[in-house]
């Protein structure tokens, strides 16, 4: 990163930077310092005393094997959802890439569920799991009892999957897409002279050169996946079947927002928030160093 | 863009001219958190207040749920933002009793010269939004209480043509029609307002000690030892013997949607829905009847669900007194109660508001038949020690404990004593946290 | 390229095909479920053919919501967070990414972290900053020792209040890092000998070779602060004049407690409220895909 260096005047670097910390300061840090505060109190809901606990709220966090199911059911949440948004998005942009014909109405096509706003998304999601209609009907009618993700954990798993994964693939996909199309195309072309087929030149080329975007994907899946989803799943499953999808964002959600337990919902804030940071941080540090960068 | 700028500023003259027309109004914030067609009538609610009378405007404003209601409000009162009336959802009463945020209603009403008759509130009602002293802390708003919808084409298969008085009634109801060929006899999801609470009072079983939390903060939970466990493992067996089903949003059809398209012929649901299902459960002929009893006990009354009004503290006397005139114009039994019964599936909360219907005839008009159950329901008895209502902190939490529970074991994962055994535990956790939160408080 | 690839170009089609499917299903649903009324909407399976009522919940839902103030609203808002936000990343990525000053690190984190704490957290502490904004500062200053008192600063029921906070997040600038970071290091040493500053390289240079990039991030960034919902709610009370489009939707859609799902007429709303924002997305995509073709490298 240090090569890109070449400017040294610091006044104007800080002048460039300083509208962002400032708004980042008093919207993000702030509130957000008074939020964590809490994780060290027990605070009344509207404000009231409060006293001093210390790790009273970690303790009562770490100690739950509730909480230790949050975290793995999370984990698998993010990593499923993170592997298929972009393994899916990244093939269907290599697909539009290659410009057959009806390439362009592709294009515009799996931007569209980004642009549904979440309550719609959520009657939708409700129709096409409907077991007498739609895909879950077919599957039962197949395989009768096979799927029901009121009593089976794995199958609201697939579910609250598959509902981030429809809602992100149009977002993954704009971005594939623009990187993708400003590969020059005479790279492709030479190599297509040297014989090499299309799906080679996807893996030898293509993939390659999108790196850099493929990174920042990476990254924005992971931490939307870890910390934006309460909404799918207060949407579809409420952290059910038996706590099989309660991910450790929903139980925040759940503790901070509809039970008004903020001290606890700090607690289980600062553990999230330092095991994103870690995951993130390991990313940058090992798969940033193979992604090439110019 | 230009055409925004023209939109913007034409709105903004638009809000200018409007000014002077209410200028002479006091104007006081009410929130709200019904949504969909509810919150239209609240919002009709305002409008009919603000148009009956020229001294006030009462500025409603929706909040997209009742849990953002409550959220917002929190929020609002601790930026000095709140409004001075906002509705709020029975879960959330015990906050707002020990918030000191508040002007208690009996307080309110003796300060600004209202005029209420609190005995005429009906029992289930009253006691709910009361101190253990008796004294209440809220206006009732929308007040609803469980009842047992049946599919009387159903019914009349195994040749009845009443609803099931007793659970064992019930049960050899399920099996009858189970034999008659009838697919699903009960739709059920998870709730637990019905399984348990309305279960518990109406039986007259205890949820908590200390009489249900009204003694103290230091209750702790004892359903794992009353007859509800037994409640839940008939559930459990008329699941697997084909009884019952499980109907929930993620299946594709919630329990209310299983009954009304005919698919399972009862449920177990609010009075609310009454007037929804006037129109989506057109296919047959269905009722209402109040909830089933144990074998040889004594019907007592159901508790309250819904919302009633708070008054926050804090705000001028002219915003008290706007809002007296309109607590009195939503509480009145013409203006208040007769508006919402019409408009929703909810009930009169005081004598006169039932009166006033009675007098009217609306319980004779066929398309409200059997609503006036859910009253009987909820006056069945004063109010025992148990019946009064649940008063336990951070109650949304305990109900999704326990909730939580009865999934693994309806999916067979757990045995019901084991699971509800286990929300105990959980649920009696929670309750120790939030009285250490909560720690020299008193209930009053 | 000329190149026969048939059985390729089949299974692409297919894929393809199968995908957009997938993709659209959710939408014939929605317009589907708009266009019938009350009682065929709550039918089980409701029909997946179109009815005869589109127009008519279409015209109630628009008086209902008022959505001609509502999406006028919102459209300003996501607008202005739109502009606001592309511009803020941009030359906070130029910063980080083109000087070389040690706490550089240090503010691409402090940035970064935002991305890992939702507003539903922190819903109470952020409303009283929204009440008085400069109350932090304030409250720095205090503790440092200055006796400077600053003005009270309320963003509830304006427009400051819908769009400042939601610029202040890190997408954009992660995203300005990443394509800066592929751009060839030698092009800023070459604009220094031919002695160009700074500020000049970042307008003549940088700015024309990441318009596709502001394409893409402009309908990212629109969509999203157009299907805001919940900040909304809480600093806009005045919702007959400041009321947004989502805000309206979010009203309309029933959360259980005995109300009746009138989908029909949330899903009418919905696809209003689904319009600007899916043309919005088709324009900006059309640039992306054009701008990015002609990237020099």
């Amino acid at each position: 990163m240090l090569r890109h260096a070449a400017f040294t005047n610091i006044w104007l670097a800080a002048a460039l930077v300083v509208p962002q910390l400032l708004l980042v300061f008093i919207f993000f840090y702030w509130p957000t310092g008074e939020a964590l505060y809490w994780a060290f109190t027990l605070e009344q809901p509207f404000g009231g005393s409060n006293q001093w606990v210390g790790w009273l709220n970690f303790a009562t966090v770490f100690k739950d094997p509730k909480y230790w199911n949050s975290v793995q059911v999370s984990i698998i949440f993010a990593a499923a959802t993170t592997a298929i948004i972009i393994s899916v998005s990244l093939s269907l942009a290599l697909l539009v890439d290659r410009r057959l014909p009806g390439h362009q109405i592709y294009s515009f096509a799996y931007f569209i569920p980004y642009a549904m706003a979440a309550p719609a998304a959520g009657l939708a999601f409700r129709f096409i799991f409907s077991p007498n209609a739609g895909f879950v009907a077919a599957i039962n009618n197949w395989f009768p009892n096979i799927w029901n993700p009121a009593t089976d954990g794995f199958d609201a798993m697939v579910l609250v999957v598959l509902c981030q994964a429809w809602k992100s693939i149009g977002y993954n996909f704009v971005f594939f897409l623009a990187a993708l199309q400003s590969i020059p195309r005479p790279l492709t072309e030479a190599s297509a002279m040297d014989g090499a087929g299309a799906m080679r030149r996807m893996w030898d080329i293509q993939v390659p050169l999108v790196m850099p975007t493929l990174f920042f994907l990476l990254i924005i899946n992971l931490t939307d996946s870890f910390v934006d989803s309460f909404g799918i799943i207060d949407i579809t499953t409420h952290g059910g079947p038996a706590r099989a999808t309660d991910l450790m964002v929903y139980k925040i959600y759940f503790d901070g927002f509809k039970a008004q337990d903020y001290s606890l919902a700090a607690a289980e804030s600062i553990v999230l928030m330092l095991l994103v940071i870690v995951l993130t941080f390991i990313q940058f540090r090992f798969v940033e160093r193979r992604v090439h960068y110019a | 863009m230009n055409r925004i700028l023209i939109a913007a500023a034409s709105l903004g003259a638009l809000a200018l001219a409007a000014a002077p027309a209410h200028a002479e109004r006091i104007k006081f914030d009410f929130w709200y958190g019904n949504t969909g067609a509810i919150a239209e009538v609240v919002q009709k609610h305002c409008d009919l207040f603000n148009q009956s009378q020229d001294k006030y405007e009462a500025v409603c404003t929706g909040q997209g749920g009742y849990d953002k209601a409550e959220q917002n409000t929190i929020a609002a009162y601790r930026a000095k933002q709140q409004p001075t009336i906002v509705q709020i959802y029975d879960a959330g009463t015990v906050n707002f009793m020990l918030s000191d945020a508040i002007i208690p209603a009996v307080q309110f009403a003796k300060d600004h010269g209202m005029n209420v008759a609190w005995d005429s509130y009906f029992g289930g009602i009253k006691n709910y939004y009361a101190t253990s002293k008796g004294e209440m802390w809220s206006f009732p708003y929308n007040s609803s209480t469980a009842m047992f919808y049946w599919n009387k084409d159903v019914w009349a298969k195994i040749g009845k043509t009443e609803a099931p008085k007793t659970w064992s009634e019930y049960a050899a109801d399920l099996k009858a029609m189970k034999a008659a060929g009838v697919s699903c006899g009960l739709a059920l999801d998870y709730d637990t307002w019905t399984a348990l609470e309305q279960f518990s009072a109406s039986n007259d079983l205890p949820i908590a000690t200390m009489n249900n939390g009204y003694d103290g903060l230091g209750a702790e939970l004892l359903f794992n030892k009353t007859a509800y466990v037994d409640h839940m493992k008939d559930y459990k067996s008329w699941l697997d013997s084909g009884y019952a089903e499980l109907h929930t949003e993620q299946t594709g059809k919630d329990i209310d949607q299983a009954f009304a398209d005919g698919t399972c012929a009862s449920i177990f649901e609010s009075i609310a829905d009454f007037r929804n299902f006037k129109k989506t459960a057109t296919g047959f002929n269905w009722g209402v009847a109040m909830l089933p009893l144990l074998d040889g006990k004594e019907r007592k009354n159901t508790l309250v669900g819904g919302a009633s009004l708070w008054v926050m503290k804090g705000k001028t006397d002219q915003e008290y007194e706007a809002a007296t005139a309109f607590l009195n114009y939503a509480t009145a039994a013409d203006t208040g109660q007769k508006y919402i019964v019409e408009n929703t599936g909810y009930i009169p909360v005081r004598a006169d508001g039932l009166d006033l219907l009675n007098k009217e005839g609306f319980y004779q008009k066929p398309e409200n038949a059997g609503r006036e159950l859910a009253i009987a329901s909820l006056t069945a008895s004063n109010g025992t020690p148990v019946t009064r209502g649940i008063r336990l902190g951070n109650y949304t939490s305990i109900r999704k404990a326990l909730k939580s529970e009865l999934e693994a074991a309806f999916a067979g994962q757990k045995d019901v004593q084991v699971a509800i055994d286990d929300a105990v535990t959980t649920g009696n956790e929670i309750l120790r946290r939030y009285e250490q939160t909560f720690q020299g408080a008193q209930l009053p | 390229m000329i190149e026969r690839t048939p059985i390729l170009n089949a299974v692409t089609q297919v894929v393809l095909l199968v995908m957009l499917f997938v993709i659209l299903v959710p939408f014939w649903m929605v317009f589907a479920a708009a266009s019938h009324d009350f009682v065929t909407v709550n039918r089980v399976p409701m029909p997946l053919w179109p009815g005869g009522h589109l127009y008519e919940n279409l015209s109630e839902v628009w008086i209902k919501g008022n959505f001609g103030t509502a999406l006028t609203n919102s459209l300003i808002s996501s607008v202005l967070v739109t502009v606001g936000k592309v511009f803020l990343a941009s030359i906070t990525a130029f910063s980080i990414v083109f000087f070389r000053y040690r706490a550089r690190m240090l503010v691409f984190w402090a940035i970064f972290i935002t991305l890992m704490l939702p507003l539903e957290v922190r819903i109470v502490p952020t409303y009283a900053v929204a009440a008085n904004v400069l109350s932090p500062l304030q409250q720095m200053l205090n503790l440092l020792g200055f006796q400077l008192v600053l003005p009270e600063w309320n963003l509830l029921n304006t427009y400051a209040g819908l769009v400042l906070p939601l610029v202040a997040t890190a997408t954009g600038t992660f995203l300005y890092r990443q394509f800066y970071l592929t751009i060839p290091k030698d092009l800023a040493e070459a604009a220094k000998m031919d002695g160009a500053g700074p500020l000049r390289f970042y307008w003549q240079i940088l700015m024309p070779l990441s318009r596709s990039n502001m394409a893409a991030l402009a309908a990212i960034m629109f969509v999203y602060a157009w299907n805001q919902y919940l900040w909304p709610l809480l600093v806009i009370t005045d919702q007959a004049n400041y009321a947004t489009a989502t805000m309206q939707l979010q009203k309309m859609v029933p959360e259980g407690f005995g109300e009746p799902p009138v989908w029909n007429t949330a899903m009418a709303a919905t696809l209003i409220v689904l319009v600007p924002p899916a043309i919005v997305s088709i324009l900006l995509q059309r640039l992306i895909v054009r701008g990015l073709i002609t990237t020099e490298k």
